[in-house]
């Protein structure tokens, strides 16, 4: 009987796993239509443990030293007693250093599966390591799939790759699961790879549509770009600490040291690792996968393009805070790319008619708030656990509100028979109450309402940012980056309200495809969009003023320490202001009944177009990358097939005429081989003769 | 040029041989092979001058004389002849010959049974075939040989060669080579008395060589078997 | 006890020739069997004169060996003979090229392997006696398509 803990641990990936097999296999052929029912249960499986995981395991794992002997729990007791495998590494963190330490400290829970591999120096444990990060997460992503899953089951209902979707959907919460979970790099990296592959699997779900395949197609080639970041990065660290383990690479006094020693080098590594967190978050030069994996089939888009996958890289850099501690540059780096990102997704969510094109804009936007946060570490290094926790703590609420706001376009869609150009429809508030309401709830909070969840993680980011610009060196800097977030809070209140107004207010209008009358969220479809809209109004209120996140995810080992954040008034006043603002500039735009009525006759200003094409960034990459690249090619073809495949051919010619001189010996006519045989016989005779006659 | 002038009654020989075989084939052009049968005793001749010198005995050399000269003389047409019973025919007393060469080399009992089996039975047996066989008189193939001078001058080289080998060995000057002549002779078993005779040849059958009987035995099984599988089934009357 | 056995090896190795000539001119399957006989006869003629020279009869009782080869192989080749007339109606060995490359079909044409054409136009097959036969175009027999009452008025007629 192993101990509970390492249950809990293994069933929140092996659950998924099985029910994606179950649906590769099984379903494929019986039960096709009740597909969902196996995912269902094991995503509540998975949220089960993880909450086990949450309350149980991580508070539980406290390092073993006598002034905290006595909060042992009776688990990790038995767990050492019992289990083998279990070894609970210690990795302390630096209190006495800080003296500011509350509680004992903790340490990471690490359940050893196997060694997958030892080759020369390197070896590769599959490792189930769980600490306050990863718990959180877990429950995270866990929950939002849960209530996605049940979403889908209606959404998908009729859809011919039915099992098909929710196969990869369960196969995408097993290769985030075990993302989070991961122990070392290498797991880290073979997971990273497969969410990604769900990603493109799942963006590609309707194949037959050459837009979806060419998104995923898409969304897969620029991630590579990251990934390349990322496997670089693993060569490096492993070149450089001679392991790939968490507890190994991570230590902070042996960061330390070598940051003394070779600061070039972790910057270095900083870097990589954050070529690989732009790829897969979506940040700014390679941002422009996200929106067209809107192509996938909208529960999708809210749980991978918008909740779990895309934070993959926030959760990257927050992991590896201890590395980006010590190169400040890096970190810059990170503000400045998320920064960017903020502003020019905002700028181009403007006048986009698409309703999902919009919330992926706002995804990018978000995204790039939470670098914003992690890159103000910068300043000082003190600053590091503030930006550290609200960058998490963000990426939460933020999972919240967008799953909702995504889950109601969904709604939205499936309304209107899956026309989703904002210009086709209006005034579906009486038509979808349900709808209207919950997505009121996200575009309150994500456009930073008061007391709303966005309200709380937003006004945080921008309130360490504003630190940065009191402390450090690089004041102007993040001055120029607060100004950034600021604007992008004012227009991210903006668009999100444009949108609402223009789908749910104004006359009512139907596209001819919805049929006669829309119908609302059926309550498989309701249930998730309630829950996940209560949790985006309340959840900040609860986890952000009373500090329960910030000092639940204080328990994560190596974390930084520093003095809990206190409300920072001003701030906070600035970012309301600016939401309303923004609010109502909306409203005064596009919710009155003057409206601006959009209509394909209307020639587009200047800035319409821009931001309408997202700063022409895909006619940028196309002509500068892709269409040299298509030359190139082209050139290539023409040497392969006009240079070397003729040479390849001459020589392949050589036997041929050789064959032919010889051919005719081969004549079949028993007499002609007669003749060559006797022609032997002579010579061997001949020879015979020559050696008796030469011996004399 | 030395091996030339040395070996150059070989040569002559040879050439007149290989001469004869190619005047002797019949030809589409040539309707007559007179030629080639007026230079058949001359080949036959120089062949008997050049290699096989009177040893002194006379009976013995009359009787090898003949045998050899029948033996070649019904090789030599038998190869050329266009009718393919003639040929046959031709095979026939070639083995006469060869039969009578049998008989000066003390094996009388050996050249019965080769008269009997091969002019008896299996030139019989050919005979028979290709009568059966023969749709009109003189078919095509059978007219024109093929690769003739092709054919000869391997042939007259494989003689050649084989005809240097023994000049080599028991020639005057056979002592130039290093092989042992006495080693040659010399067998470790005593002289058998009763060389040639059927009782002889039964004694050495059924003792030293039962074994060989043994499997020509089933050797002869098995081919009888395999030619009543592979002949053709045909209705009857027929062939 | 004889003195010399190379004037048996000479008519051998002639012997031997002359087999090797005749097994490559001739086209006729039958006769390259006979020529190979007449190799083995050669053959045989050195193995008595051996016998005859080292007075044992080791010789002479290959000889016979060959002989019992020469019988079974004239059986078999004469069945496998007959097996391949049955199929060509011919004993050309030209006709039995199947085993070299497929384009080089037919193998060293010379005038030869042109003589051979099909088999000659049928002859005439007989009729019943009391009619001339109607021979065809094709110089087959056109049977005549009798109805009852046609041949019993043209049989009165004749």
């Amino acid at each position: 009987m192993a101990n509970w803990s390492d249950i809990a641990l293994a069933t929140i990936p092996a659950a998924p796993l099985a029910a994606a097999i179950w649906c590769g296999t099984v379903a494929q052929v019986v039960r096709r239509t009740t597909a969902h029912r196996p995912v269902v249960l094991a995503l509540a499986l998975s949220l089960v443990a993880a909450a086990y995981v949450l309350f149980v395991v991580v508070p539980g794992s406290v390092v073993d030293s006598p002034a905290a002997h006595s909060q042992i729990t009776p688990i990790e007791s038995s767990g050492e007693s019992l289990v083998k495998p279990i070894s609970l590494i210690a990795s302390e963190t630096p209190a006495s250093a800080t003296g500011e330490h509350h509680g004992p400290a903790h340490k990471a829970y690490i359940f050893e599966v196997y060694r997958w591999m030892s080759v020369g120096g390197l070896t590769v444990d599959i490792v189930l390591r769980a600490d306050a990060m990863t718990a959180l997460m877990l429950v995270m992503v866990n929950f939002v799939s849960l209530l996605v899953a049940i979403f889908a089951s209606s959404y998908m209902h009729g859809d011919k790759g039915y099992p098909r979707f929710f196969g990869a959907m369960a196969l995408f919460v097993f290769s985030m699961n075990m993302l989070v979970l991961a122990g070392n790099f290498i797991e880290v990296f073979i997971f990273w790879e497969a969410v990604g592959l769900c990603s493109y699997l799942l963006i590609g779900h309707w194949y037959h549509k050459p837009s979806a395949a060419a998104a995923a197609r898409k969304a897969f080639v620029v991630n590579r770009i990251g990934d390349f970041g990322l496997m670089t990065a693993i060569f490096l660290i492993y070149r450089t600490f001679g392991s790939v383990d968490f507890e190994t690479v991570l230590d902070p006094a042996r960061l330390a040291e070598l940051a003394a020693a070779q600061p070039g080098l972790i910057t270095t590594i900083a870097l990589l690792l954050l070529l690989g967190a732009i790829g897969k978050s979506a940040q700014f030069p390679l941002h422009v996968w996200l929106p067209d994996a809107m192509e996938g089939p909208t529960p999708v888009s809210a749980l991978i393009h918008a909740a779990t996958m895309v934070t993959a890289g926030v959760y990257l850099i927050a992991r590896t805070t201890p590395i980006f501690v010590h190169s400040p540059t890096a970190q810059l780096v990170v503000a400045g790319v998320g920064a960017t990102t903020a502003l020019v997704a905002a700028v181009t969510a403007l006048c986009q008619y698409d309703l999902k094109r919009v919330l992926a804009y706002s995804t990018v936007s978000q995204l790039g708030y939470m670098f914003m946060a992690l890159g103000a570490a910068a300043a000082s290094p003190a600053l590091a656990a503030h930006a550290e926790t609200f960058a998490m703590f963000h990426l939460l609420t933020h999972a919240f509100f967008k799953a909702v706001l995504f889950l109601a376009a969904g709604s939205v869609m499936h309304a209107m028979g899956d026309v989703i150009d904002m210009r086709r429809f209006s005034g579906l508030k009486k038509a979808l109450p349900i709808t209207h309401i919950t997505f009121l709830c996200g575009a309150l909070a994500l456009a930073g309402f008061p007391l709303l969840s966005g309200f709380w993680s937003k006004d945080e980011i921008l309130a360490v940012v504003w630190e940065a610009t009191q402390t450090g060196d690089y004041k102007t800097y993040f001055y120029l980056i607060l100004g950034v977030g600021l604007l992008t809070s004012l227009l991210t209140a903006f668009y999100t309200f444009r949108a609402y107004y223009l789908t749910f207010h104004g006359p009512e209008r139907f596209p001819e495809e919805a049929g006669h009358h829309p119908h609302d969220a059926s309550p498989a479809m309701a249930i998730p969009l309630y829950i996940l809209a209560a949790l985006a109004v309340v959840a900040g209120l609860i986890l952000g003023p009373t500090h329960i996140y910030a000092h639940y995810i204080e328990m994560t080992p190596n974390f930084p320490t520093a003095a809990p954040a206190g409300m920072n008034v001003g701030m906070m006043i600035l970012s309301t202001v600016l939401a309303l603002g923004g609010i109502g500039l909306a409203y005064s735009i596009y919710g009155k009944a003057t409206r601006p009525e959009y209509s394909d006759a209307r020639p587009l200003s200047l800035w319409e177009n821009v931001s309408l094409n997202g700063l022409y960034l895909d006619q940028l990459y196309g002509a500068l990358i892709a269409r040299p690249m298509a030359t190139l090619s082209a050139v290539c073809e023409f040497v392969d097939r006009m240079i070397l495949d003729k040479i390849v051919d001459a020589v392949g010619l050589i036997p041929i005429i050789a064959g032919g001189m010889i051919r005719p010996l081969q004549n079949g006519l028993v007499s002609s081989y007669a003749a060559v045989m006797l022609l032997g016989v002579i010579v061997a005779l001949a020879s015979v003769l020559r050696a008796i006659a030469s011996v004399t | 040029m030395n091996w030339v002038s040395e070996n150059i009654a070989l040569i002559g020989t040879l050439v007149l041989l290989g001469a004869n075989i190619l005047l002797l084939f019949p030809s589409t052009g040539r309707k007559s092979g007179i030629p080639g049968f007026l230079l058949l005793p001359v080949t036959v001749a120089g062949l008997g001058w050049v290699f096989l010198q009177p040893t002194g005995d006379l009976v013995r050399d009359l009787l090898f004389y003949m045998a050899s000269g029948t033996a070649v003389l019904g090789g030599l047409l038998m190869t050329t002849q266009r009718n393919p019973v003639y040929a046959a025919l031709w095979f026939a007393v070639a083995t006469l010959g060869v039969c009578g060469l049998f008989v000066i080399n003390s094996a009388p009992f050996l050249a019965a049974v080769t008269i009997i089996v091969y002019a008896g039975a299996i030139v019989v047996t050919f005979v028979f075939v290709i009568m059966l066989a023969q749709q009109e008189q003189g078919s095509g193939y059978d007219r024109i040989p093929q690769q003739p001078f092709l054919a000869t001058v391997l042939g007259c080289l494989l003689v050649g060669t084989m005809l240097l080998g023994i000049e080599k060995t028991f020639g005057p000057d056979s002592s130039r080579l290093s092989v042992d002549r006495t080693a040659l002779h010399v067998s470790s078993l005593p002289v058998e008395n009763d060389l040639g005779s059927p009782g002889g040849v039964g004694r050495s059958l059924f003792t030293d060589y039962l074994f060989a009987v043994e499997l020509a035995g089933t050797v002869l099984l098995v081919a009888t078997i395999g030619a009543i599988a592979i002949a053709p089934r045909r209705p009857q009357g027929s062939l | 006890m004889s003195p010399d056995p190379s004037h048996y090896l000479v008519v051998g190795a002639l012997l031997f020739g002359l087999g090797a000539i005749g097994f490559l001119t001739r086209r006729n399957l039958i006769l390259m069997m006979l020529s190979s006989e007449l190799m083995l006869h050669g053959v045989s003629v050195n193995l008595t004169a051996f016998s005859q020279y080292h007075g044992q009869h080791d010789g002479q009782v290959l000889t016979i060996f060959v002989l019992t080869i020469a019988a079974c192989e004239a059986g078999l080749s004469l069945a496998i003979i007959l097996a391949l007339y049955q199929r060509t109606r011919s004993l050309d060995i030209r006709l039995w090229t199947t085993l070299g490359e497929e384009e080089l079909m037919p193998p060293m044409a010379d005038s030869a392997s042109r003589e051979i054409e099909p088999p000659a136009q049928p002859l005439p097959k007989l009729v019943p006696a009391g009619r001339r036969p109607v021979i065809g175009a094709d110089g087959h027999v056109v049977t005549p398509v009798l109805s009852n009452s046609q041949a019993s008025g043209k049989g009165a007629k004749a």
